[in-house]
């Protein structure tokens, strides 16, 4: 892994009014790192993402790419693209138009590469925006930050409300440009599920505070999800689960830094999924925040 | 940076292509019509109730066409030809006002706001690319038409006049014609170059206000009001009616311009030293400066 800090977060907050979006997070971003931001409504996951991309002006030290964001945005935005919300490209271009106007003002953008990614969707070049459907617009969102050599590329709940088609399509084609690229990517989601397999890192974030930041690598040592067999059910009680849960009628057990050996001796041992260990880490601290 | 304007530009134009290319496009073929029949007498009306007739050029008209000195006949096609294109201009200087007062509006209604300023563009470039479509590039897009409307004038002219008896071509032809696109182009520069703080603030009224009609009318109307309530003056309706009418009719300049007439470029430079031109554009430089401020500040505002 490339060690190259590219983003780099010291004490960021941000209030509104009386309440915190951000609450003096830090995080460094490493080139190469896929980070997934992990949270709730209101856990600080976009806000955080629009101060990195210059929108929001926050208090705290944020160096993205060595460049003050909010002073240098528009340099900054040549190295960084992102998918801050579904629907948003206007409607009244075409699709060619649009590409066209990509192809002006982005010194990064590959006009060439986009149709090329273009020609494997069934969108036209020729069809207005307004007539695609949701899921295609997306689509062809993705296909114009793809086709640009950034550095970092941000995906903030880049496919709220597409359905699961289009979102698989969506992750198989991001999975495909970062394996070639080797970008950077910093990506919120609530469907955790579907980002995790491509995950190297994940941020735990609520209220605005980072509750756990840590590689998916080490997530899976040092977290271990236990299905105990009936007759060892106590013995693994014994053990101090960090959280416990019921699922169709199995007792199902999160131990932290626990020999995975000693465990399997009382039943099934696996990696828990990313969803899973979020929700047992915000039971465990009640919601409250610790790095 | 001009790779990027101009990609910015080509977008205006195509976004507002109505305004821009086809309301006076069809304006001007409509007049070329017009203009068309009034020779030819192709149009003659005439009913009970309704009565219009393009038969313009009756016996009187020819011989008093024949009896003037050719500079004034070349007086009077040059301001016929100008004031023939007024309602061209008139049409785009709608079409400019509805622009000015829905770009930055329509971004935040459809939320394309979002996108734009994801991308490596200033909302300072942003807005110098809308000033640009304003004052250069749209002026500039008039005067096809106005020259597709004065070449269809003057050649319905000749026809009419060489079936009338009357050698025309001396001095109906003339080379001020050529200039005159010149001085028209330059005029309207500094027509919008005058009237730019109107079209600034219409744009700022989109940027901030959840109603831009009423974010646009609402603060000025009360500014007079209380300027007249309070000071007793109405220095800022004035300020507002000045920029709306022609830049040569405004209180800066000598009576003689009050006659409609092409203008000279000297004319324009008169207009550049006079105070008001540049509080003009001083409050333009104020209004972009706050159309920056606000745009940049923008995220996802509603708007109705």
């Amino acid at each position: 892994m490339n060690t190259e800090v590219v983003i780099k977060a010291n004490n960021i907050s941000k209030k509104y009014d009386e309440s915190y979006a951000l609450d003096s997070i830090d995080i460094e971003v490493s080139k190469g790192q896929i980070m997934g931001l992990i949270g709730p409504n209101g856990a600080g996951k976009s806000t955080f993402l629009q101060s990195v991309l210059g929108l929001l002006k926050t208090e705290g030290n944020l160096e993205v790419l060595g460049l003050d964001p909010r002073k240098d945005r528009h340099k900054l935005l040549k190295e960084v693209c992102s998918i801050t919300d579904v629907a948003v490209l206007p409607k009244w271009m075409t699709v060619q138009q649009l590409l066209s106007y990509m192809d002006g003002v982005h010194p990064g953008f590959d006009l060439d590469k986009c149709i090329s990614i273009l020609s494997r969707t069934n969108i036209k070049l020729h069809s207005k925006i307004k007539v695609l459907s949701r899921g295609m617009v997306v689509q062809l969102h993705l296909s114009l930050v793809m086709a640009i050599d950034a550095k970092i590329l941000i995906l903030d709940e880049p496919t709220l409300g597409l359905d699961l088609v289009y979102r698989k399509d969506f992750y198989s084609q991001l999975i495909e440009d970062y394996y070639e690229g080797n970008k950077t990517i910093l990506i919120s989601t609530h469907q955790v599920e579907e980002i995790e397999g491509v995950l190297s890192d994940a941020v735990f974030m609520n209220q605005g505070r980072i509750v756990m930041q840590d590689s998916i690598e080490s997530i899976n040592k040092k977290y271990l999800e236990l299905r105990p067999d009936q007759n060892s059910i106590n013995a693994a009680k014994s053990l101090n689960p960090m959280h416990h849960r019921t699922e169709l009628g199995r007792e199902v057990m999160l131990f932290e830094d626990m020999d995975k050996d000693k465990l399997m001796e009382l039943g099934d041992v696996r990696p828990p999924v990313i969803a899973d260990l979020f929700m047992a880490i915000m039971e465990t601290t009640k919601g409250g925040g610790q790095s | 940076m001009i790779q990027v304007l101009k990609a910015m530009i080509v977008r205006e134009i195509q976004e507002h292509k109505v305004a821009f290319v086809y309301a006076p496009f069809f304006v001007s073929i409509i007049l070329c019509f017009v203009i068309a029949s009034v020779y030819f007498g192709g149009t003659n009306i005439q009913t009970d109730q309704f009565n219009f007739s393009t038969e313009y050029y009756d016996e009187e008209i020819r011989q008093a066409m024949q009896s003037v000195s050719s500079v004034s006949r070349i007086d009077i096609v040059r301001t016929g030809l100008l004031v023939l294109g007024f309602p061209i201009l008139l049409t785009v200087g709608f079409g400019l006002l509805a622009y000015s007062l829905s770009t930055f509006a329509d971004e935040r209604k459809d939320r394309s706001l979002i996108f734009w300023r994801s991308l490596p563009v200033s909302d300072l470039t942003t807005v110098l690319s809308k000033v640009f479509i304003v004052t250069l590039i749209v002026p500039l897009m008039v005067i096809p038409y106005i020259i597709l409307l004065q070449l269809v004038a003057m050649t319905s002219a000749s026809i009419f006049f060489a079936t009338n008896d009357i050698v025309s071509f001396g001095w109906l032809w003339g080379s001020y014609i050529i200039t005159d696109w010149f001085r028209i182009i330059f005029s309207l520069w500094a027509q919008a170059l005058w009237s730019l703080p109107l079209f600034l603030w219409l744009m700022l009224a989109g940027t901030y206000a959840a109603r831009p009609i009423a974010g646009a009318i609402v603060p000025p109307v009360i500014l007079i009001v209380l300027e007249g309530v309070i000071f007793k003056t109405n220095l800022v309706l004035e300020f507002i009616e000045n920029r709306i009418g022609f830049w040569s009719r405004s209180d800066s300049f000598p009576k003689e311009y009050q006659e409609i007439r092409v203008v000279d470029i000297s004319d324009i430079l008169l207009l550049f030293s006079t105070q008001a031109f540049w509080i003009g554009i001083l409050a333009s430089v104020i209004l972009v400066a706050g159309i920056v401020y606000v745009r940049s500040s923008n995220s996802d505002h509603a708007i109705d």
